[in-house]
Order: structure tokens, then C-alpha cells, then sequence
């Protein structure tokens, strides 16, 4: 295993940036669903885990404020990249900005899928990988956004009309919604299931992947690094197994933390007073 | 040089734009408790010797019609007598009239209103807003849900400071996805859908995106496993 060469995928800032969104998401989600399911005992149950309804909405307002941080914090590493490395952090085969390139890899990537046409020449981030990254940004401000009018109904309803409070809450929980139930089923699957990743993908945790793996999964990324002479300078060392299982347990316990709230959220839809 | 002035530029430009934001009046700013100025209630203050201090500007401001247009006629129909009066909102005792009225809970004749999230999460009782008997209909004048007086009478008793603005929040907010939201409060009805559209087409594209990806990597699987064997 120590002989399997590995490349360089993540940078430590990059994990780093993922460790916490998942945390704080993990806990917004938590929280979040201990007040929309007060009603029931299971909401109720959520809700003890953070010291009760009430408590429940402070850690929710005060870890959403250190989202949005994280967020503020990320858009300044994304200028500062911007400026270090110029428009080729955009345009360029590394960026995540979507390309057209991409709409033409799904479509490959789908005929692949059902057998009609050779598996497509991904470069370093493929199509479903820029979509979720873009929805969280979307996720962000519109969750962010109406979270910080409902801070306090007091306050943003000198800003707005009050039955704006009425349609920020709706966006809210709608826009939760979905994000929730696209990490906990789709990024999830995907990151895990698929026979390809299972039991977990730990790329985003040990910042590298399997450099033999990637010449067939991501062709076009492995054969522009040769060419460029950037392929040994990517090169880096397996994480050590303990770190390894570290990753593993943590990716777990928080999965199997997810899959609880979407689970009892599912059990318990019918139970709500809407 | 050039770079410092630029720099000092934008720095005042962000001043300026923070000075405008604060300076904002803000939509419901019309709301707002202000000083009476001294030429409109004069006269009346001179000869009657009562003076106000504040008077409040307050906007109805309201998205949402209970019921629809239609809800004149007909909808709260508790009694033939009663919808069949016109001006249903402007009664001094709204229940005047009804049969075993004193029998009767708030939530047989209105069972769309206990579904708020003042009732079902606050535990806030039907009178601790609208009041004892008799209970006026919320546009009487006199009515403490009215409009005009509902944010400091009864929104205040629980959110200090609540502004006419913050009272037009919809407590007893109809299902966004009922059909009938499309008429009495069409902007929730829209956000509904619009964010409901967005999930919904999400989740038809990746669910059965993943799905098949998942098969096809499996059978790829079973496939190389039969090749090595």
C-alpha cells in the first residue's frame, strides 16, 4: 500500500474548508430539524441532544453565523487565488467554473452509463463534482440570506414587510430541504456507495488519490500533468493507516448521523402541522 | 501615489454607500413612531388640552386577503345569518347572532386557524389574541387585532417593540400549496413552487443519475471479477 503511488487532489486549506462545512452543516441540519419537528417526539428527541427547543435555535443562528464566516472566508481564498494565479484559475483545465465542455461530458458520462459510448476524458473535476460545489454557494446565500432576516423578525422587518418573514421561512426550509436531502442521498451515494468509492472516498481527507485509479476515471488530468512535467512535483505520500482509520470512523459516525435526521425526517413528514 | 488616492477613493465611496444604507429609510420606515409635528394636531391639542406625544403612521401593507376575493360571502360560514351580513370584518361582536355559540369551541367553526405556528409551537390560545367576548370582528374599530393598533396591542405583549410593519406577518398563514394561496397570498404560493421546481428538478436529474452510475460500476465489477478468475 505504501508503494502505490498517490496524487496530490487537495490542498490542506481545501479540507480544511470541507471538514468544517460538513461539521456545521451536520449541526444546522440537526438543529434545524429539532425545530421543524417539535411536534413530534423524534424532533423533540433531536432537539434534547442541543439542550432543547430554545437552545436548539441559538446553536442554529450562532454555528449559521460561523458558516457564513466560513463562507466570507472562502470567497477571500478564492480572490486571493483569483490574484496569485490570474484569469487561468478560471479558465484553466484546473478550474471548477463550469465549462461547456461539461454539459457534453455528462451526456458522454450518461451514454457510458448505459453502455453506448466510451467512458468520457474527465479532467481534474468532473460535472457532478462542480455542480455540488456550486450548490453549496447557491445554498449559501439563500439559506445564509433568509437565516440573517429571521435573526431577528424584530429588526429585518423595519427592513422589509412583515410577511416577508412568512416567505424568508418558507425559502429557508425549502432551500434546506433540498440541500439536505442532496448531500444525505446524492453527494452521500456517491462519495460512499457506488461500488467505486465504497466504503469512502477519502480524498477529501488525505488530499490525494490513487494515481493508477485516476489515469482511467480522469484521463485528460493524469496525461495533462505528464505533459506538462507537473506529474512528479503532484506526487505525494499515502496517509498513514491510523489516520486512515481516523477518516474512516469520522466520515461514518457523521454519514450515519445524517442518515438518522433524513430518515426520522422522512418517518415523522406526516406528523407536522404545516 | 496613484495607488494610495485609488485606494483612499474606493475608502470613501464605501463610507459614502455605508452612510446612504444607514441613512436608508427603509420600506416600512412609513411605520415608525414619530413625533406629532406641532402644525397638524394644534388646534385640537390647544382646546381639548390632550396632547400626543407619538402617533404612529402605520401601512396595511398586506399580501395576503384571508380567504381570497371571495371571502365575503360565505366562507367563515358559521351562520346563514351572519355571512350573509355585509362588512363581515366591521362587526362589534363578530359572533353575534350564532347559534350555541357559548357551546361551541373556536376550532369547529375555524379549524384552518388553529394550524399556526403560534398555536402548535407557542401553545398561544385563540383569546390571548383576539381577545374575550365580545369579540370584535379585526377591522372594528375599536378591535385590538385592528390594523391600525394590532402591532402594539397584541404583537407587543410578546415581541417588544413589534412595528405595524412587523405585524403584518401572517400568523395564521394559509397552506402554500394549496391552490387557494394563488388568490389570498399569491407570493407565497409562487416562492412555494419556484424553490419546490428547483428541488424537484434536482432530484430528477441525480437521483436516477446516481443510480445508474452506481449499476454500471457494480456490473463493471462483477465483470473484471469473472475476467481474473
Amino acid at each position: 500500500m505504501s508503494t502505490e503511488a498517490r496524487l496530490r487532489r487537495f490542498s490542506p486549506a481545501q479540507r480544511l474548508f470541507h471538514v468544517t462545512l460538513m461539521l456545521c452543516f451536520a449541526i444546522q441540519s440537526a438543529t434545524g430539524l429539532a425545530r421543524l419537528f417539535s411536534e413530534t417526539p423524534w424532533g423533540q428527541g433531536v432537539g434534547r441532544l442541543f439542550g432543547g427547543y430554545e437552545a436548539s435555535l441559538t446553536v442554529h443562528k450562532y454555528v449559521g453565523l460561523c458558516m457564513l464566516a466560513l463562507f466570507v472566508a472562502h470567497v477571500l481564498y478564492l480572490l486571493a487565488t483569483l490574484r496569485r494565479r490570474g484569469l487561468a484559475a478560471v479558465l484553466g483545465p484546473d478550474s471548477i467554473a463550469p465549462a461547456p465542455a461539461d454539459l457534453k461530458q455528462f451526456f458522454q458520462h450518461v451514454g457510458w452509463m448505459l453502455g453506448l459510448t466510451n467512458h468520457p476524458r474527465f479532467d481534474r473535476w468532473g460535472y457532478w463534482e462542480k455542480f455540488d460545489y456550486w450548490a453549496v454557494f447557491w445554498g449559501m446565500a439563500i439559506i445564509g440570506g433568509t437565516g440573517l432576516l429571521l435573526w431577528d423578525p424584530l429588526a429585518s422587518s423595519a427592513l422589509m414587510p412583515g410577511w416577508g418573514i412568512n416567505l424568508a421561512l418558507w425559502v429557508h426550509r425549502l432551500e434546506a430541504a433540498l440541500a439536505m436531502a442532496h448531500v444525505f442521498l446524492i453527494h452521500f451515494f456517491i462519495g460512499h456507495l457506488r461500488p467505486h468509492s465504497f466504503p469512502m472516498d477519502m480524498a477529501m481527507f488525505e488530499g490525494s488519490v490513487s494515481l493508477e485509479a485516476s489515469r482511467g476515471e480522469r484521463a485528460a488530468w493524469v496525461e495533462r500533468l505528464e505533459q506538462t512535467g507537473a506529474l512528479p512535483g503532484a506526487l505525494v505520500q499515502p496517509a498513514a493507516p491510523a489516520r486512515r482509520l481516523l477518516f474512516l470512523v469520522f466520515g461514518f459516525a457523521v454519514m450515519a448521523f445524517c442518515l438518522y435526521l433524513l430518515v426520522g425526517g422522512l418517518a415523522n413528514v406526516t406528523r407536522v402541522t404545516w | 501615489m496613484s495607488a494610495s488616492r485609488s485606494r483612499r477613493r474606493g475608502l470613501h465611496l464605501l463610507l459614502g454607500l455605508a452612510a446612504v444604507l444607514a441613512a436608508w429609510p427603509g420600506w416600512a420606515g412609513a411605520a415608525e413612531e414619530v413625533t406629532s409635528p406641532i402644525s397638524r394636531y394644534r388646534e385640537r391639542e390647544m382646546s381639548t388640552g390632550f396632547y400626543e406625544e407619538y402617533e404612529v403612521r402605520p401601512r396595511r401593507m398586506l399580501p395576503y386577503v384571508p380567504g381570497g376575493p371571495q371571502a365575503r360571502k360565505g366562507v367563515v360560514s358559521a351562520s346563514t345569518q351572519v355571512s350573509a351580513l355585509v362588512g363581515l370584518g366591521f362587526l362589534s361582536d363578530a359572533h353575534q347572532g350564532i347559534k350555541f355559540y357559548e357551546r361551541r369551541t373556536c376550532q369547529e367553526c375555524h379549524p384552518e386557524q388553529a394550524r399556526s405556528m403560534h398555536a402548535t409551537r407557542a401553545k398561544i390560545t385563540c383569546r390571548q389574541c383576539h381577545g374575550g367576548e365580545p369579540m370584535a370582528s379585526v377591522n372594528h374599530y375599536y378591535s385590538p387585532l385592528n390594523p391600525i393598533r394590532r402591532h402594539a396591542y397584541v404583537c407587543a405583549k410578546c415581541h417588544a417593540g413589534a412595528s405595524a410593519s412587523f405585524a403584518t406577518y401572517v400568523v395564521h398563514e394559509p397552506l402554500p400549496t394549496s391552490l387557494a394561496t394563488q388568490k389570498s397570498f399569491p407570493l407565497l404560493f409562487y416562492v412555494f413552487w419556484i424553490m419546490m421546481a428547483l428541488a424537484v428538478g434536482t432530484f430528477a436529474l441525480f437521483i436516477p443519475h446516481a443510480l445508474v452510475w452506481g449499476l454500471r460500476e457494480f456490473i463493471h465489477k462483477i465483470k473484471e471479477g469473472r475476467h481474473e478468475h
